[in-house]
């Protein structure tokens, strides 16, 4: 051999670590070479360090914001770590040897936006799958994982490699960006050589699809060099989780099932890849066992006989992922994957996190949150002392740089989102605001458990804001119920971040298709209304709220008439809903006008519906002038008419009075029903009327009160002094026995 | 064979040709009381390219991969239980499966209220019992057992509606594989290549379930509603042309845009959201499987052909619709209006004549 050894790699595949492994302890290199930024070779002696477990991952980021990051997640089978490790125990010298990170995230920077052709690496994958019918990881586990001589997988790793490169049209900038990788990858290893080590004594690992080009292309000059872009960065080491890593598609940057690779990796190290389906099966049954589920050892094999005969059609030698997950679902599962997901998630994901010693981590997180600690002018607030800070939402016309004029909106955006991820720095305190929202008051304190947490947000994302987004993301896939969902958006809304906020629209959406109560539909809806209402304070952009709104309206007026047909204790909350609704639809052009209208009159004339309901409706048409005084006249004499029930009649007569009372008192007709029906009453049913009368009436004012105590004396023929006289005068044996009989009168609402 | 006459031809007479060219081009080892190599079986079922001039027809669209789990199945001779909603290929895949596999599709017992356990082991030609006492030639053998003798696929429609004693009755042939017949002194052992395929109706659940220990004998494909739209319509649209050339109605085929009207409707409502995944939509009660979605083409066909101008036009679709997509349900009602204003009629203006049409039939 005359070259350098050039392994080729798919990032975290245990095959491709256990095949480097061997061939490493074969060739016994000088050097080994490891794609990795070539800046980052301090950050291996922590990789190797005792106490560092993984998951972990290689962080960098710019130091300017917006920060952009590249991130290398490691797992225990991530080919390039058991190189670093493998060299670190041999006592070999081990480089990372691709583009410095600046330069790296300065590339991917340029090439933000930039359109890809359709037939590029991505599309291979999705032909590939066309074609074989399954998934390119599956595709890939089947081919390549289970081969087991070194030579025979290097062999057909870089075939694949260079087909795929062959087959691909990548976009220019993208092949550009290949290109001036491996040219740099390239001048390192030319520099190895040139410093002494003798070619075949190198070991580079690389992905499978740069081995072509390592092979073929030019290494890169000086005046290349000098001119390559570089951005300010900074990088770490972090702690990563297997969770986060199942979360993340794309090659290179998740794996789907990091707890089963896991698994694959420790098979391959200790019987070879056949033991790896009854591994799994059996931890599958156990994990399913646990969570409270029956299965019997016969199922697990047949399961286990079922996935061999799946991979026999596919013609693999041993089952993958795919055949044991299928294998289970049939003789495990019923059938159902969702009857086996749990067990599948503990079993496939698991929970591993990471661990890195103390100090090494300075995450983009933590640098994040200082620099908008400095930027917001919140440094100050950084004691341990409890201080108070209260903002003012709306723009400062009198200050001229857009960023200033605005910050008491930044700052409370920011200290939403420490508050959505759980940094205990920042309290809200309850508003001190009537009728108005744009003041806010913070109560904020510095304590060691915020860093900590602050940290602990590193695994959510690389920014205090994309962590957030996260959170809520995460918070909002779990919601079940549309007032939780209500406050996702509320938060998303608050912390000023639209994408997440339109997610867990979504979720709420979804959700309010179930949520059949009036009340939280109507709950719901005012509180999407708000954010319509004041968007504009926040700069939020309430478009894709208003569908929404007009669905859950919608919903409302549907299920409202049912709704109404309810006893008295459940009445007062229907009635509070519909007060909402129909306060929503003035406020709102965009909720149909005419369909509510419709529904109110139909709820006001219906009579089988409850009257409390009926009469609310009466007085909100009423209110809104659409009905005319011969309506009112009409339903106050039928409502009212003598034999009608009390409940019934002096209901209807509480929700009819619980709106725009001066039109009501200035309408002498309504007492004189009034008067004629309760006179009409017998004992037992005038009592029955108190109740729902003397509720009626304790929301009016004095002044009202007075006004109708003069209505009524103006039906008796009595006299503002008349009726004076009456009450100063002392009471008359018979008045006081008739008010001491009212003392045990139960008045059913005190 | 008067094939013209006979309404209805087993599959493995429908297919011979498929069936013969496929197992004379056979190059896979062939398991043990099978025609053909499962993978030749997979190639029958979903359709491929021409073997020795044959054009292998495809007799299920849908998931390769759950074809490849019940042909699995069938190899390490496990019985397999195809569950699913009505009209999602259950019964048809089960017959093409058993000619496939056996060449003979026709070891059938259609599970009903009075199904009997005689029915699943054997029963008696009573003449000839009391006439000559106990003997093999007075014995009616059930398909399972004729099955069992011969190694091959029985196959057990709607078995969830079977009594529960019956379904018990499976149990122990599944697990010993071995039926006695104690009359005779005889125990029948399975041959090698015996195995049972059984449908179940997910609508049928909690009319007979199954007990957990007759499930546990059985590997379990569920077969789910057609996967996308274009599936659906292609196997809609075929059927309805199908029918149509059967029935002599008079009308014209309905426009490829109202079957994919009629498709997307019962494919939102049965799936609870809208096509595109936004918008999340309260189900209904109904089925709305694909063959209810052919039916009603045919109806409003039939409606156009004989009361109308031959043409399927949106108000015989909006009836049509209604009566199919509302039961008898307040449940429904709702769900179907808050379809009509939430989806249909922002749906632009190709919908806006079946809107009106629907919204006009609302009380």
């Amino acid at each position: 051999m005359d070259g350098p050894v050039l392994f080729g790699v798919r990032h975290l595949s245990p095959a491709a670590a256990f095949q480097l492994e061997r061939a490493l302890e074969e060739c016994r290199p000088q050097l080994v070479l490891v794609e990795g930024p070539s800046d980052l070779n301090d950050q291996m002696h922590w990789l190797c360090h005792p106490e560092t477990r993984f998951p972990a991952a290689i962080l960098a980021y710019t130091s300017e914001p917006p920060v952009r990051t590249i991130l290398y997640p490691l797992a225990v089978y991530s080919p390039e770590l058991r190189a670093v490790l493998w060299a670190h125990a041999h006592g070999v010298e081990c480089r990372f040897m691709d583009l410095p990170s600046g330069a790296m995230l300065a590339l991917e920077e340029a090439g933000e936006d930039r359109e890809e052709p359709e037939e590029n690496t991505e599309w291979v994958y999705r032909q590939l799958e066309q074609r074989t019918g399954e998934e390119h990881d599956t595709f890939w586990e089947r081919s390549f994982e289970q081969l087991e001589d070194w030579r025979a997988f290097q062999a057909a790793v870089n075939t694949f490699g260079e087909q795929l490169r062959r087959t691909a049209r990548d976009g220019k900038f993208r092949t550009a960006k290949t290109l001036v990788r491996e040219a740099y990858m390239k001048r390192v290893i030319g520099e190895a050589v040139e410093a002494g080590v003798p070619p075949e004594r190198i070991f580079c690992v690389c992905g499978a699809f740069h081995v072509p080009g390592l092979r073929e292309n030019q290494p890169m000059t000086d005046e290349e060099l000098a001119a390559l872009p570089r951005a300010d960065c900074t990088a770490t080491l972090m702690p990563y989780s297997y969770y986060r890593l199942s979360s993340r598609s794309g090659y290179g940057a998740g794996n789907r099932a990091p707890a089963y690779f896991e698994l694959l990796w420790d098979a391959l190290h200790q019987g070879g890849p056949g033991d790896l389906p009854s591994l799994y099966l059996t931890r599958l049954a156990a994990a399913h066992r646990k969570a409270g589920n029956l299965v019997s050892s016969a199922e697990v094999i047949e399961a286990l006989r079922l996935a061999r005969a799946l991979c026999a059609l596919r013609g693999s030698r041993y089952p993958v992922l795919a055949d044991l997950r299928d294998g289970a679902v049939a003789a495990m599962g019923h059938g159902n994957f969702s009857e086996l997901a749990v067990a599948a998630a503990d079993t496939e994901i698991g929970t591993k996190v990471g661990f890195i010693p103390e100090g090494v981590s300075r995450t983009s997180v933590q640098e994040d949150f200082y620099r908008q600690l400095r930027e917001l002018r919140l440094e100050k607030y950084r004691g341990m002392e409890q201080q108070q800070l209260d903002l003012d939402l709306r723009e400062r016309l009198n200050v001229k740089d857009p960023k200033a004029a605005l910050l008491d909106l930044r700052r409370s955006r920011f200290l939403h989102r420490l508050r959505v991820l759980g940094i205990r720095f920042a309290a809200p305190l309850p508003s001190r605001q009537q009728g108005a929202n744009w003041g806010e008051y913070w109560a904020l304190r510095w304590t060691p458990e915020a860093e900590i947490e602050v940290v602990e947000a590193s695994l959510l994302g690389d920014t205090v804001e994309g962590a957030a987004a996260f959170a809520l993301k995460e918070r909002g896939e779990a919601c079940s119920s549309i007032a939780q969902a209500a406050a996702v958006f509320q938060d998303a809304f608050l912390c000023g971040m639209p994408a997440a906020a339109r997610h867990a629209l979504k979720v709420l959406q979804s959700l309010a298709v179930d949520a059949a109560a009036l009340t939280d539909v109507a709950d719901t809806a005012v509180r999407l209304s708000l954010v319509v209402r004041y968007g504009d304070l926040h700069r939020f952009d309430p478009a894709p709220v208003v569908p929404l709104l007009q669905q859950l309206f919608l919903r409302a007026c549907l299920t409202l008439e049912d709704a109404c047909r309810c006893d008295a204790k459940a009445a007062p909350a229907v009635t509070a809903a519909m007060d909402q609704l129909n306060r929503l639809q003035l406020d709102h052009d965009c909720l149909d006008g005419e369909r509510w209208l419709e529904l109110l009159g139909r709820v006001s004339d219906r009579d089988d519906l409850n009257t409390l309901c009926s009469g609310f409706a009466m007085a909100a048409l009423l209110e809104r002038g659409e009905a005319d005084e011969a309506l009112l006249a009409r339903e106050i004499s039928r409502r009212l008419s003598p034999g009608v029930p009390a409940e019934l009649g002096a209901g209807w007569f509480e929700g009819l009075a619980s709106k725009n009372r001066c039109a009501l008192i200035a309408r002498l007709s309504l007492w004189r029903h009034l008067d004629d029906y309760l006179s009409a009453l017998d004992e037992g049913q005038f009592r029955r009327a108190l109740v729902f009368l003397r509720r009626a009436f304790s929301g009016f004012t004095p002044a009202e009160k007075s006004d109708i105590a003069e209505n009524l004396g103006e039906i008796w023929g009595v006299n503002r002094e008349q009726a004076a006289e009456a009450l100063m005068g002392e009471l008359t044996q018979s008045e006081q026995e008739a008010l001491k009989g009212l003392e045990d009168f139960d008045f059913d609402d005190i | 064979m008067a094939e013209q006459n006979v309404q209805r031809l087993p599959a493995e007479e429908l297919y011979r040709r498929e069936l013969e060219a496929l197992m004379a081009a056979e190059q896979d080892p062939i398991p043990t009381g099978w025609r053909m190599s499962p993978r030749s079986v997979l190639t029958y079922i979903m359709g491929g390219e021409k073997v020795k001039g044959v054009e292998i027809t495809p007799k299920y669209m849908g998931s390769r991969r759950l074809v490849e789990i019940a042909i699995a199945t069938l190899v390490t001779d496990r019985a397999l239980l195809l569950i699913g909603e009505p009209g999602t290929a259950k019964s048809w895949l089960s017959e093409h499966l058993a000619a496939a596999v056996n060449g003979d599709s026709t070891k059938v017992i259609q599970g009903t209220a009075g199904t009997t356990e005689e029915q699943i082991r054997y029963s008696w030609n009573y003449a000839m019992l009391i006439a000559r006492g106990p003997s093999p030639e007075a014995m009616v053998k059930s398909p399972v057992y004729r099955a069992m003798e011969t190694g091959s696929i029985a196959r057990l429609e709607e078995i969830s509606r079977c009594a529960s004693e019956v379904q018990d009755a499976l149990i122990s042939i599944l697990s010993e594989k071995r039926l006695s017949v104690p009359e005779l002194g005889l125990e029948v052992p399975a041959v090698k290549g015996f195995s049972v395929i059984a449908t179940a109706n997910t609508r049928d659940k909690g009319v007979n379930d199954m007990s957990a220990a007759l499930k546990r004998r059985f590997n379990i494909v569920v077969l789910p509603t057609p996967t996308d739209l274009a599936t659906e319509l292609e196997i809609v649209r075929t059927r309805v042309e199908q029918l149509s050339a059967g029935m002599d109605l008079n009308a014209r085929q309905p426009g490829e845009d109202t079957v994919e009207k009629v498709v997307t409707i019962f494919r939102e409502l049965r799936a609870g959201a809208t096509l595109d995944g936004k918008q999340k939509l309260k189900t209904t009660t109904g089925v709305l499987s694909t063959a209810e979605a052919i039916s009603l083409l045919a109806n409003s066909m039939a409606l156009a052909g004989s009361f109308g101008s031959g043409t399927v036009t949106a108000e015989d679709l909006a009836a049509a619709l209604q009566g199919a997509v509302v039961k008898d349900e307040e449940k429904d009602r709702l769900a179907w209006k808050e379809y009509l204003e939430n989806v249909m009629k922002k749906r632009g203006s190709g919908w806006l004549p079946l809107y009106r049409a629907c919204r006009e039939l609302e009380p």
